[in-house]
């Protein structure tokens, strides 16, 4: 199955780094977004690691579907989601380490976001309060559960959605990696279908733009890399107050032989 | 152990641990956080910890105390509020020093995390806070799931079985080789509709290439499945529940 992808970073408005980072690797139908946090280059450092770790391990994975898994096996998903969900928790060891090597790099953290298809079945995984939302038949659905202070309050009904929104906690995480020796990494398993356009972000974009904003633009937008420029200029457009990442992901338009299209002309009035 | 860092106008004056040992705030000397503005009574507030909690205790002052906007009396402080005192403001930080993070490196090393930048909650309350999580999650956790598993029965149409456990996290009806509930027939779609398990073991069905319908209603976006719940699509008819 071929993938097609845009994506764009942007330092935004207000902030001096771009502690956002992220890795496309169309070919193995890879994509791994992460958003840094911590003093100086603490974030970036963080965020590059957690990226390029996810990705390294899944190379090895894809090569060696047998390969060890770091922390427990996940019932009821995949051998890649539970490779997926290993390389995460393989990240945050590596930010966890780097943190306690260098006492200037403490307190440094990271989100991160993935999704990797290997076949209709796509693995979701995450932690922290970056985002994935898939757009279906004009819905836009979060697949992902931010963990964030105000997540947990509103799922526990301490919160409604609106309060959460307008709260100055908004900016609390309750899980991260390279806080703790080890993490839960929350996995899934979502069908990628042929019209679906999948998005991961930073919270750069979610703060300054609504899901209603979000779906239009996927849904009017000409193509991945289109609508990836076009939700960071409306981030930006709206303040920019963060960082702001995107990744735009659809399935590539299969060519349309005679034989299919006579299929589906049968599909369709069937 | 958190800190206290005093501001104004963005510019980092001052920074001062709190924990164990309370700190008062005020415009006289003799408080552990001077502030020397008219604005602020001579003894103002005090920030003290209390069963491992951070406490801001308002002493009745002219201006008042605001915590992320709201006055106060009494409050509880949690990493990133920022606490208005006249036209100076106060944030909690979680503090790194007693891990051997120099303080002495020079101001620069130490800005406060500015509003919105992302924080981890503070150690500790994360694991309490953690822990509460579990605990709600287990006693919502209503019987069925723990002792019960979750089966869709077929009702009416053509599948290759009668009925289906659902173990996976991901559930497909269709006729694609990834789809656990099998469609027979030439014109079933590839995948009809998904079933999603989440980690709090709710099931949420979801649209594919048919709208399933769910008690008469049609399904435009993932909504949570109960027991008893009747699923048309794609011309079967399924009911959920759960089994012994």
């Amino acid at each position: 199955m071929e993938l097609e992808f845009g994506a764009q970073s942007d330092i935004g408005c207000v902030r001096k780094n771009n502690e956002d980072s992220y890795r496309a690797a169309a070919e193995m139908n890879l994509f791994v977004l992460s958003d840094g946090m911590g003093g100086l280059e603490a974030g970036e450092v963080a965020s590059r690691l957690a990226v390029d770790t996810v990705l390294a391990r899944c190379r090895e994975a894809e090569l060696n579907p047998s390969l060890p898994l770091v922390g427990k096996h996940v019932e009821g998903v995949s051998g890649a989601s539970n490779q997926l969900a290993s390389a995460i928790r393989s990240a945050n060891e590596a930010i966890y380490r780097t943190a306690q090597q260098g006492a200037g790099q403490q307190g440094m953290g990271a989100t991160i976001v993935a999704v990797w298809c290997t076949d209709e079945r796509m693995s979701v995984a995450h932690v922290g309060d970056s985002r994935i939302y898939r757009l279906r038949g004009g819905e836009l659905d979060q697949l992902t559960q931010d963990h964030s202070f105000v997540a947990e309050q509103v799922r526990q009904g301490k919160m409604t959605e609106q309060e959460a929104s307008s709260s100055t906690m908004q900016n609390v995480l309750i899980r991260a990696l390279g806080i703790d020796p080890t993490v839960e990494v929350d996995v899934s398993e979502e069908l990628l279908m042929e019209t679906d356009i999948v998005l991961l972000c930073s919270d750069g974009l979610t703060r300054e733009l609504s899901d209603a904003q979000i779906a239009a633009v996927l849904g009017k937008c000409d193509g991945p890399q289109a609508a990836a420029s076009r939700l960071v200029d409306l981030a930006k457009q709206a303040g920019g107050r963060d960082n702001v990442t995107v990744v735009v992901l659809r399935r590539a338009a299969k060519p349309v032989g005679a034989i299919a299209r006579i299929g589906r002309w049968f599909k369709n009035s069937a | 152990m958190a800190k206290l860092i005093l501001k104004f106008d963005n510019a980092v004056l001052k920074e001062m641990p709190v924990g164990s040992k309370e700190v008062s705030i005020g415009r006289s000397p003799e408080n552990g956080l001077v502030i020397d503005n008219p604005a602020v009574s001579h003894y103002h507030a005090r920030v003290f910890s209390e069963e491992g909690r951070l406490m801001l205790e308002d002493f009745g002052s002219m201006n008042g105390t605001f915590v992320n906007g709201q006055r106060v009396k009494m409050v509880t402080l949690k990493p990133g509020d920022s606490v208005s005192i006249g036209k100076h403001t106060v944030v909690v930080s979680e503090s790194r020093e007693q891990d051997g993070f120099a303080s002495g490196t020079g101001g620069a090393k130490l800005v406060a995390p500015k509003i919105n930048e992302t924080v981890m909650l503070d150690t500790k309350e994360r694991r309490e806070f953690l822990q509460k999580v579990a605990a709600v999650g287990e006693s919502s956790q209503v019987a069925p799931s723990r002792l019960k598993v979750a089966t869709l029965v077929v009702r009416k149409g053509r599948t290759d079985r009668s009925e289906y456990v659902l173990n996976d996290k991901l559930t497909v009806v269709g006729k694609s080789g990834m789809a656990t509930v099998k469609l027979k027939g030439w014109f079933a779609p590839k995948a009809a509709a998904q079933i999603t398990r989440r980690d709090d073991h709710s099931y949420y069905i979801g649209a594919a290439d048919k709208i399933p319908n769910v008690n008469g209603q049609p399904i435009l976006r993932p909504t949570i499945l109960s027991p008893g719940d009747i699923i048309v699509v794609a011309g079967i008819e399924l009911e959920f529940l759960y089994r012994d």
